[in-house]
Order: structure tokens, then C-alpha cells, then sequence
């Protein structure tokens, strides 16, 4: 039992033994639950913060649950708070007794002091219990219509809660449009951000069933809700302004003076004292000038110096998120800190993933004006007493050394290196000379002089041993002991643990010994034998075939193991500039921390809201949407563009073809909008001409290749579709924008598909000979958007296709839209059969 | 997207959780967490953002707590860790410091504010101003008056008004019978010399901190007699851009009590008002070291609380270390700390003395990094100066007071 005493000390309890504890609770508990004696509210505080303590220490106390529901009856506000996380805590796992508490709660829904509204309906939302939602509606209805906009920011939040509890209740009370509705009319920007992340959320789970959702995620990105938020940007909170910022970096305007007018309003944003702030804002900044080369650039020398000030004056965590994407940064625009190289020398202070990451940068940003500087300084951190740091810095010397031409310097730094005595120096030292001689070969003479003083004995670590062991067999001309040396190492070849060391050490002895046979005999004999006889798999093949080849003919023998070698021009690089081209979409996320994409990390059904590859078909279902976007004028025009270019080449190619069936389908009016667009159209019918098409350049989106596995192909009977298939351009618009999306699906290509899509030409002609055409095509590698059409034979049902092929990832994504949707899958499987087939003789 | 946030102390153990979304992330979490940052061998060391098998974990640690966040999706790195910074200074701010004690003692503070702070996930406010409109800190005078009256509460009982006001970071119209506006300028000098006693780097990283307490809804002009020297600037959301742009003024409404008005960096300065010179000489096993302390630049004002700090080598065995000036301490993490306070103007204070390195070494191979301290009250060591305060509508009783302050940041000597 625990003393009596105990209950006076209750806020710091100790670790109560067991039972006991929660059962002398439970009878104090409900001594009180009915008693009106003055000072019971005290002394019923006393127990329930005893019971939050219990229960954030991880003991169970939700046997406890009804005494507590029967206590909450107060006025006291902190009794309630308790009373509402105990609730919140323990309503999921005891759904009965839950509903024990929608009562009260439902009762202070309507309380007079807006502050218990809110916390009540918070709490009522928060026992996601799918079996009371009934409950929920009432108050969350009455909730967002309160004249207090610190419930309707609990409520709005509470409906997007409900909708995980239960998506029909909430859609079936129509929340998810009062939401839109409160989004673009109330007067509190906290409720105008918590709608804006609600619909986000709900909208993108829906948009993969409905039709609607999916159109009124698109209109959010649509210039009018844009420019409503932008115009009220100040005033919402910091959190609130990220998310803003966030949404406006999918944006894309159509016009360059938007392009302007965005970022001069957003100018101030870059010097917010939250770095959240900061880092969106350059987000928006870069992705609205993709397309403007020169602007561009000129965004990077604008955002250097916040950057810069994030890094040195925030936490040593926000330093570190900085820096991980200053590193993008500088892979994209290897010039922007070139000259601010100081901001990166590590200070004594700083954690080891601060000093890490500045090293890279000082690595990345090394150039001919100041590598003399840089490397200076990461020589003072080689003699620091921080080993992993002085490790990383002789690494980073090595790292400037082969990017540089000019490496003078340099070698004279790493040979003091290798004269410092400190066996980690030496160490790391040598794997560096090893690489750095195989790029300069011209170095041999004064490297080797330095390693050759090197006792084999200072040498433990297995890599550096490799390395030190390759250049003796590499250089053994040049190195008066190298046979010596080398046989000594043979002689402790049973001590040596390392299978790499050993097997470097075969190859060395025999490039030895095909230099100076007499002196190196003996140790190859001894090593070879020793080889064979090693219980290591690698060592034992390497050393029997050595053996074999030697037996067979010396002069192969010597040709396998000492062919003449180039020099090394570029050292692999370990990430694709593909990767790092995803990573840079995916600026300001986890992706920029891990330095990986998204999709390589967090799987699909964690992803966050609007994390589809959508952006590209903004441009159909922009000018479906006509009614909700000013802008849909543009967005058509631009269509028109997409869509007259190809049918114009068509007819070029139609009637070569044979040119009987063909008619040219213009009328006059659309004849003279090509002719007045001719120029636009040009670019972006030429996808090689890269980059003057903005909706193509903007829209490389990150996650194409992802996720759904391509649908089992259905026996479906046969369709056939009529070879000689008309429809005109401007009909095709016309169906596309009125007819509902039949299918949308994502099906991959072929490998010999995407080494055949050298051009998109031959993927229409490919298609063409399956009956189905092409009407516009656009886009430019990796990505590609095409509008095909087919019709059915010997009617004049049409399909229309809306497919963007992804070429780096191999998938391909179909919308397809039908005049007779019931035969929409069947075409769907003719479409995707014929797809598969492109590339394949 | 948060989904979870925990607080940790110093062994370990969960002293608070707070489940954010429907999605209920298992207490287990933290266990991984834990042994993956004692493998790491430091806790300390380990990095802000790691991976877990199933969650996104972002962590800060302030004075051994460890303020843990978890997600499952791609969010904003930066929001995560400012998000976690924010509610470390406001719990500090509240719970006057943070241990583990303090936040055990008020955990009912704690959850109270974690519930304005974020919801579902997403963080709402953070601004403490009206964080301590909506749930009163527990000051000593709180809960003498709770003694006194019998309600311990401490929620107030009105709503904050900003929320509802187009100035979020004040509170609506306090009244001061004295009005008062006090502006420091605080600077720290972060400085690198190199083995060659070369400056390397030198710069000022500045603050603007403000103490208002003026009635109603003043609206104050600040300048600067030279804001040309500012190198990149962050402002307090209360500043208004175009001014600054166009004229470098500062104009703003400024929130009730202290705040931090503007951030700034000044780059490239020249020199450093004191100098420190270690000098090591290694010869037989023994190091000698030796360092000096002056003033090469004279500030105009005295320098104070000087000190001198270095970690010796772990290859040192003994070390014998006095000084001419001040007290010389080797504390326990063998971290040498040299006090010197001011320097006296007879002579230059010096600290000298020999290590003795372990047997088999002849040479110090490492070499310690000297960390300087200092102070210099009523100077703004970049030369900015403040030309003028003004407010619009000046009340009757205005006192103004304006401060300077230079100290050391990263001030480091490499020997």
C-alpha cells in the first residue's frame, strides 16, 4: 500500500510497485466523485495529476476510466484539461465507457467561455471511436460556425480528425465544403490555414476515387486561391505562412510578370526570423524560375546571404538542416558560395554532424581561387584532437586534390600527412595517395619517396594496408625494399586478418615479381603458397589461378595482372545527377537530409498530401476546372497549342502515308490561330528544344515512377479499334474537357520500350500502327505527354488518352476518357498491350 | 506532419508523450531512440534528423532533455526542428529553465501548452505572448495569490484577444502608468586565428533587443546612424519590409516585454580588441607551453571577464600550468580554464608551464584549440550605432534607455 504521505508529494511520484497504487486511486477517486465539500476540486486535482503522471510514466491506468468520467463534472478548467487528455488517452482502447464522456464533453460544447468550447470539442474529436461519430457532427457543425474563431480553428482541425475516424460521415455532412467555403471567407487567418491544410489532406485521399476531389485539389494550386492567400500572407502565422509557401511552390504561372510580382511580395519573406519561413520561401523561389535560366542564377546570389545567416546563427540542429541543403545547392550552382568559403570552417564548439556536413561544403565549393585557403584550413583540422573530424578532414584534402588540376600544393600537404606520425594520419593519408596516383601518375616519383619510408608495421587499418601494399607492388621499380618488404608481409601472412589485404597482397607480390623476378621469387613462392592454402574462398581462387596462369604461360600472366594502365580521369560519382535531380524537386523535405527521394524512404501511403504526379496534367485538368480558375482561358490556349502542332504533322504524315482518308480538319478560325502561334508551337513540338516550354520544364515531378503496380491486364474480349480513326483537334478539346475520366492508371514501359524512346516520333508511329493516333505530343526528357485518340471500328465511339511517359523511371501514365465508358477498361488493356509492345521487334 | 512528440530525460526515461493524430506511435520509439544514440556514444553527437525503422525522428536536446518528434511523412525538416526549438524556449521561458525536475513538477503545464501549441500535427502558435495570455506560467506570485485566494488556476479566464487581432503578436492594448521602451544592442564576435596567428575569420553576430512597455498600440520608428555596415538582417515579424528597404528604418508595432527586434551579421572586420598567443614546444616528452594575453585593439572601454580555455590532449599524463594574472583551473574533462578578468595595466598577464605527454610519445602531435571569453560593456564592437527612437504618438511619461554590449561568441585561437 502506498503510504498516505505519498498523495502530498504527487507531482514528482516514484515508480509505484504495482496494483495497489491504482486500486487505493480508484477508491479515492470515487470518494470524491460525489461529494460537494468545499476544497474537493484541490484535492481532486491532487489525484488526477497523480493519474496523468501514472499515465505518462506508462502505467495503466485506464481501469481507472469511469471513476474519472464521474469526477469531471467541475468548473475548474484544469480539472477539465486533465480530465480530457485522460479521456483522449483511453477512450480508443475503451469504447464503451467513451461513451460515458460524450456527454459532458457534449455539454461543454456549448458552454458559455469560448475557451471550453474549443478544449471540449478538441477532446471530442480526439476519442476517435468509430462508433460515436453520430456524436460528432452536431458539435463540429456548430463548431465552425461559432462566433469565436478559436473553435472554429479546433473545429476545422476536428473535421479533418473526423474524416480519418470516418470518411462517409464527414463527406455526407457536406464538411469538406464549408471548410472551402471558411478557407476563402473568414476573417481569421489561423482558421483560413487550418482549412487550407484540412482540404489538402481530405482532398488528396479522395482524389483517388472521386473525380471532384481530385479537381478541387487542382484549385487550390489555381491563381485566384493563390493570389488570396498571397495577399493575406502577413498576416497568418509563421507555421501557417510555411504551409502557404509550400502550396504556392506547386504553383505555376503562366506569365513571367507573375513570376515577378510573386516573388517581389514575397521578397521580405527571406528575412523572417523562422527559418521554416526562409527555407519555403527559397523553395518558391526556385521552382517559379526553373524556366528563366538567368533569373534563376540570379535567385541563387539572392538567397546566399539568408541561407548563409541561418547557418551560422540558428541551433546547431538548424545548422544542420541548412547545410544539408546548401549541398544541393552547390551541386546545381557550383559558383553561388564560392567566395563565402569562410562560413563553412568548423568552429571547436560545434557537434560532429555540423562539422561533417561543412566539410562537404568546403569540399563542394573548393575551386582554382580558394583552394590554397581551403586546404590550409582543413590541414589545422587533420592535428585536431576531434579524430573522426580530422579523419573526415584528410579525406576532404583528398577529395579537392582529384578535382582539382592544379594539385602542386596539395601533394606536398597530404606527403606532410603521411610524415605526422599519428597512425590514423598516415592511415587515411595513404588511401588517399593510392587514389590520387592512380589519377596523376606523374606524382609517382615524389609520393613514392615519402611512402617508401613508410615501416609497413605503423600500418593496422586494413584499407590503408591495402593501399600502402598496392603501391609497393605498383611501384616496386621505383622502390628499392618493395621485394623485401613485401616478403616480410608475406612471412606474417597468418596474422593478417584482412581477406582484402591479403588478396592485395597476392597481386602485388606478382606485379613485383614481373618487374625484378631474382629478388620477388622466393616471395611469390611462399605467397602463393600460402594463398592456396587460405581458408578465405577469394584468397584461395585468386591465388590458385595465379598459379594456373602462371603454369600456362608467363608472358599472359604477366599481361593479366600488369597490363598498361591509363590514368583515372573522373572517379565515379556515387549519386546519379537523375537522383540529385529529384532530390532538388523535392527541396526543403526529408528527401534534402537523407539525400535521397522521397520514394527511395517513406512509403506510399505515409507520403504527404499532394505528393502525386499530377503537375504535369494540370494542364487538362486545369481547363476542365474552367468554372473555379480565372485563368483557364491560358490554360486551354496553351492546349490548343499542344494540340494543333501534331494533328498539323499528321496531315503531313497522313497523307504520305496513303492520303486517301485523311481530311484536313480545320476551319478557317483555327487555321489562323496556328498561324499566329506558329512560333510557340515550334517549341514545344520539338521537345529537344529544351526549356522554352515552361509547363514541361516545371512539371519534372518526382514521383512518376512510383507506387502502383501496373493492373493485371483483364481477358476482356477483344476491341477493335477503326485504322482509319478521324477526329479534329478542336473536337478532341471539346470531348476532352467535357467528358469525365473513365480510367486513370499507371502501367510501366519496357526496358527496350525507353531504349527505343529516342524521340517521341517513333512511339506515335508505334502507336498509329495499333490503331490509335496521336493528336499532341510535348514534354522533354525524362518526361513526355502525349494526347492520343482511337475510335472504335464500324462505330464512332471515341477514346481519348492523356499519357505522360516518365523514360527514367520506365512507367507510363494513362488517363483515358470515353464516349462509351463501359467499354473504357477494355480499351485501356488494348492501349497498355500496345505500349508494352513499343520497342520490342 | 508530427504525429508524436515525447520528452526524455537525461537517462532515458519518457517524461512526457503527446500522441498528435489519430495514428498512435508506440512508446517503443523512444527505446530504439535511446539505444541508438548510446551506440552513437554521445548522445550529443547524435544527428537531428534520423531514420528509425518506422518513424522520422527529429530531435533537440537543451540542458539533457531531449525533445523527440516523430512522422511518418515528408514534411519540411526545418519546420520539424524550429517547431521542437520553439517549445524548448517556451517551456524554458515558463518553467524559468528546464530539467528534469521542473518539467515533472508542472507536466500539467506542459501538456497544456504542447495542446495551443500544435494540433493534429500541424504547430498553431508559438508566440509567447499570447501562448501566456491563454495559460498563465506558474510564477511564484500566481501561486502565492492561489494560496491566498483558494483558486489555483492558472488559466486565465479570458480568451487572448490577439487571436482575433490583424497584430498577432500583441497583446490587445495593455496599459503602463510609466511607459517605457529599453533597446540593447548585444554582439557577439565570432573569430578564427589560425596556427600562423593569422586572422581568419572575424565577424559580428548582432542582436536588437527591445523592452517595451508602452500603452495601447505604439508604433516606433528605429534607426541607425550607419545601417550600412549590416551585412544580412532577420526581423521579428513585426517589422514592416518597405521601410527597411528603402530607408533603413526600422518601423514596427512592437509585442509587450522583451523580444528580439532584428538579427544582424557584419562581416569581414579587421581586428579583435585583445590578442591571446599560445606558443607550444615540444622536446623530449615534455611540452611547454606558453600563452600570452593583451589588448591589441583598445575598444575605448575595459574588457572584462576574460578567460583563456583549452582541452589538453588525451596523450597528456600530467600538466603543470601557473599563471602571472587571474587563477588557472584543470577541471575534471581535463579542460584547462584560465580566468583573468581584466587585464592589469602593469603587465601582461601569462600562463605558462609544461605538459608531460605519455611514455612512448617524444612530440605532441595534437594541438589544442584555445577558446577566449570576453566582455566589453557599452560598445558595439561592429560600430553600428542607433541614431534615433521615435513613436508616433508619444505619451505623456516616455522613458527611453538604449545599451551596447560586445562579448565573445566562437572566439577560438588555434595553436
Amino acid at each position: 500500500m502506498a503510504p498516505p504521505a505519498q498523495s502530498q508529494r504527487s507531482s514528482s511520484p516514484s515508480q509505484p510497485s504495482g496494483k495497489s497504487e491504482v486500486s487505493d486511486l480508484k477508491l479515492q477517486l470515487r470518494q470524491l466523485a460525489g461529494s460537494r465539500a468545499p476544497g474537493v476540486d484541490d484535492s481532486k486535482r491532487e489525484l488526477f495529476k497523480k493519474v496523468i503522471s501514472y499515465m505518462t510514466i506508462g502505467i495503466d491506468v485506464s481501469s481507472l476510466f469511469g471513476e474519472m468520467v464521474m469526477c469531471s463534472a467541475t468548473s475548474d478548467i484544469v480539472l477539465k484539461k486533465m480530465c480530457y487528455l485522460y479521456v483522449g488517452n483511453y477512450a480508443k482502447v475503451n469504447p464503451d465507457l467513451a461513451l460515458l464522456t460524450i456527454n459532458f464533453l457534449q455539454r461543454d460544447c456549448h458552454d458559455e467561455d469560448p475557451m471550453i468550447r474549443g478544449l471540449a470539442l478538441r477532446s471530442l474529436c480526439s476519442l476517435r471511436v468509430a462508433n460515436l461519430v453520430e456524436y460528432l457532427v452536431g458539435p463540429l457543425g456548430s463548431g465552425l460556425k461559432d462566433s469565436n474563431s478559436y473553435v472554429r480553428i479546433v473545429a476545422v482541425i476536428g473535421v479533418l480528425k473526423l474524416y480519418h475516424i470516418s470518411v462517409s460521415t464527414c463527406v455526407d455532412a457536406d464538411f469538406p465544403s464549408i471548410l472551402k467555403h471558411l478557407m476563402l471567407n473568414d476573417s481569421d487567418t489561423q482558421v483560413v490555414a487550418n482549412c487550407l491544410s484540412a482540404l489538402q489532406e481530405i482532398w488528396s485521399a479522395e482524389a483517388s476515387t472521386s473525380e471532384e476531389a481530385s479537381r478541387e485539389r487542382e484549385a487550390l494550386i489555381s491563381k485566384p486561391v493563390i493570389y488570396y492567400l498571397l495577399n493575406r500572407i502577413k498576416e497568418f502565422s509563421e507555421w501557417a505562412q510555411c504551409l502557404v509557401l509550400e502550396l504556392v511552390a506547386k504553383y505555376m504561372p503562366l506569365e513571367s510578370d507573375e513570376i515577378f510580382d510573386i516573388m517581389n511580395l514575397l521578397e521580405d519573406r527571406l528575412q523572417h526570423a523562422n527559418g521554416a519561413v526562409v527555407l519555403a520561401t527559397i523553395k518558391v523561389f526556385l521552382q517559379l524560375t526553373l524556366s528563366l535560366t538567368d533569373v534563376h542564377q540570379q535567385v541563387y546570389e539572392r538567397i546566399k546571404a539568408p541561407l548563409l545567416t541561418l547557418v551560422s546563427s540558428g541551433s546547431p540542429e538548424q545548422s544542420y538542416a541548412v547545410l544539408s541543403h546548401l549541398h544541393i545547392l552547390v551541386m546545381r550552382a557550383p559558383y553561388i558560395f564560392s567566395s563565402d568559403y569562410k562560413h563553412f570552417y568548423c568552429q571547436y564548439n560545434e557537434p560532429y554532424y555540423v562539422k561533417r556536413l561543412k566539410l562537404e561544403m568546403l569540399t563542394a565549393v573548393a575551386n582554382e581561387s580558394n583552394t590554397y585557403e581551403i586546404v590550409t584550413e582543413l590541414c589545422e583540422y587533420a592535428a585536431n584532437v576531434d579524430i573522426p573530424i580530422a579523419r573526415e578532414s584528410i579525406r576532404a584534402v583528398g577529395k579537392i586534390a582529384l578535382q582539382q588540376y592544379d594539385v602542386n600544393a596539395i601533394v606536398d600537404r597530404l606527403l606532410q600527412f603521411l610524415e605526422m606520425e599519428k597512425d590514423y594520419v598516415t592511415a587515411e593519408a595513404l588511401v588517399l595517395v593510392k587514389d590520387l596516383l592512380r589519377k596523376y601518375p606523374q606524382w609517382s616519383h615524389d609520393c613514392i619517396a615519402v611512402v617508401g619510408n613508410i615501416s609497413s608495421k605503423n600500418v593496422q587499418e586494413p584499407k590503408a594496408k591495402a593501399a600502402l601494399i598496392w603501391m609497393l607492388g605498383e611501384y616496386s621499380q621505383d622502390m628499392q625494399d618493395a621485394p623485401y618488404i613485401l616478403e616480410s608481409l608475406v612471412e606474417n601472412w597468418d596474422e593478417e586478418h584482412s581477406a582484402e589485404v591479403r588478396l592485395h597482397l597476392l597481386t602485388a607480390v606478382m606485379k613485383c615479381f614481373f618487374k625484378r623476378p631474382p629478388e620477388t621469387q622466393n616471395a611469390l613462392g611462399a605467397a602463393l603458397a600460402a594463398g592456396i592454402a587460405d581458408f578465405h574462398q577469394d584468397v584461395h581462387d585468386r591465388a590458385l589461378f595465379y598459379y594456373r596462369i602462371l603454369q600456362y604461360n608467363v608472358s599472359v600472366a604477366e599481361h593479366v595482372v600488369n597490363p598498361p594502365k591509363q590514368a583515372v580521369s573522373v572517379f565515379a560519382d556515387t549519386q546519379s545527377s537523375e537522383i540529385k535531380d529529384r532530390i532538388f524537386d523535392e527541396f526543403n523535405s526529408l528527401s534534402v537530409v537523407y539525400q535521397k527521394p522521397s520514394y527511395m524512404f517513406t512509403d506510399k501511403e505515409h507520403r504527404g498530401p499532394f505528393e502525386f504526379s499530377d503537375e504535369l496534367g494540370n494542364l487538362s485538368i486545369g481547363g476542365e476546372a474552367a468554372d473555379n480558375v480565372v485563368s483557364a482561358q491560358r490554360v486551354e490556349a496553351n492546349d490548343k497549342d499542344l494540340l494543333l502542332t501534331t494533328s498539323e504533322k499528321e496531315e503531313t504524315r497522313g497523307s504520305s502515308n496513303n492520303g486517301t482518308d485523311y481530311t484536313a480538319p480545320y476551319d478557317s478560325s483555327s487555321t489562323s490561330v496556328f498561324a499566329s502561334q506558329t512560333r510557340m508551337e515550334l517549341e514545344i513540338s520539338n521537345p529537344t528544344s529544351a526549356g522554352h516550354a515552361p509547363q514541361a520544364s516545371l512539371g519534372i515531378d518526382d514521383l512518376l515512377g512510383l507506387g502502383l503496380p501496373a493492373a493485371p491486364a483483364p481477358s476482356s474480349p477483344q476491341l477493335k479499334l477503326s485504322s482509319k480513326a478521324v477526329l479534329d483537334p478542336s473536337a478532341f478539346q471539346q470531348k476532352w474537357r467535357q467528358l469525365p475520366v473513365a480510367l486513370s492508371q499507371e502501367c510501366s514501359v519496357s526496358p527496350q520500350g525507353v531504349a527505343a524512346f529516342t524521340s517521341p516520333q517513333a512511339l506515335l508511329r508505334h502507336m498509329q500502327s495499333h490503331s490509335i493516333h496521336c493528336i499532341a505530343s510535348g514534354g522533354q526528357s525524362p518526361n513526355f505527354k502525349f494526347f492520343f485518340f482511337a475510335q472504335k471500328a464500324e462505330e464512332t465511339s471515341n477514346y481519348l488518352v492523356e499519357c505522360v511517359i516518365n523514360t527514367s523511371s520506365a512507367k507510363a501514365q494513362i488517363k483515358i476518357k470515353a464516349d462509351d465508358q463501359s467499354t473504357s477498361s477494355a480499351f485501356s488493356t488494348v492501349f497498355q498491350s500496345a505500349l508494352s509492345r513499343f520497342g520490342i521487334p | 506532419m508530427l504525429q508524436c512528440i515525447f520528452l526524455l530525460s537525461d537517462s532515458g526515461e519518457v517524461m512526457l508523450e503527446k500522441q498528435l493524430t489519430g495514428h498512435r506511435v508506440d512508446r517503443s520509439i523512444c527505446d530504439w531512440f535511446w539505444d541508438h544514440a548510446i551506440s552513437q556514444g554521445d548522445a550529443f553527437k547524435s544527428q537531428p534528423v534520423i531514420a528509425s525503422p518506422t518513424h522520422y525522428l527529429f530531435q533537440v536536446v537543451r540542458e539533457g532533455i531531449t525533445f523527440l518528434a516523430c512522422t511518418q511523412v515528408e514534411m519540411p525538416p526545418l519546420m520539424g526542428i524550429e517547431f521542437l526549438c520553439r517549445v524548448a524556449d517556451v517551456l524554458s521561458d515558463y518553467l524559468g529553465g528546464l530539467n528534469e525536475d521542473v518539467i515533472k513538477d508542472n507536466f500539467v503545464i506542459v501538456y497544456e501548452l504542447l495542446d495551443e501549441m500544435i494540433d493534429n500535427g500541424f504547430p498553431l502558435t508559438t508566440e509567447p505572448n499570447i501562448l501566456r495570455e491563454m495559460i498563465a506560467p506558474p510564477n511564484i506570485v500566481s501561486k502565492v495569490l492561489s494560496v491566498v485566494t483558494g483558486n489555483s488556476s492558472n488559466v486565465s479566464d479570458t480568451l487572448p484577444g490577439a487571436t482575433g487581432s490583424c497584430v498577432p503578436w500583441r497583446a490587445a492594448d495593455p496599459k503602463y502608468a510609466n511607459n517605457e521602451v529599453y533597446v540593447d544592442l548585444v554582439e557577439e564576435m565570432d573569430a578564427v586565428i589560425n596556427r600562423d596567428g593569422v586572422l581568419v575569420k572575424c565577424e559580428i553576430y548582432g542582436e536588437v533587443q527591445v523592452n517595451s512597455h508602452l500603452s495601447g498600440l505604439p508604433d516606433l520608428t528605429l534607426s541607425f546612424a550607419n545601417p550600412s555596415i549590416l551585412d544580412d538582417v532577420r526581423f521579428h515579424p513585426c517589422v514592416r519590409f518597405r521601410p527597411w528597404e528603402s530607408h533603413q528604418i526600422l518601423s514596427f508595432v512592437p509585442p509587450d516585454g522583451e523580444f528580439k527586434l532584428m538579427s544582424y551579421r557584419v562581416k569581414k572586420l579587421k581586428s579583435t580588441p585583445i590578442y591571446v598567443k599560445p606558443q607550444l614546444t615540444s622536446d623530449a616528452g615534455k611540452c611547454r607551453v606558453n600563452v600570452l594575453v593583451g589588448i591589441r585593439n583598445d575598444p575605448g572601454k575595459t574588457v572584462d571577464s576574460i578567460t583563456v580555455q583549452f582541452q589538453l590532449p588525451p596523450c597528456i599524463l600530467s600538466a603543470d600550468l601557473t599563471s602571472n594574472h587571474g587563477t588557472v583551473n584543470i577541471l575534471s574533462n581535463k579542460i584547462c580554464s584560465w580566468s583573468i578578468n581584466r587585464i592589469p595595466k602593469d603587465k601582461a598577464p601569462s600562463l605558462s608551464g609544461t605538459l608531460v605527454l605519455e611514455s612512448e610519445l617524444d612530440r605532441l602531435h595534437v594541438f589544442p584549440t584555445f577558446r577566449v571569453g570576453f566582455r566589453i560593456m557599452g560598445v558595439a564592437l561592429s560600430g553600428l550605432q542607433i541614431d534615433k527612437l521615435d513613436l508616433r504618438t508619444v505619451p505623456n511619461r516616455l522613458y527611453k534607455g538604449f545599451r551596447a554590449l560586445t562579448r565573445a561568441g566562437e572566439f577560438e585561437v588555434r595553436s
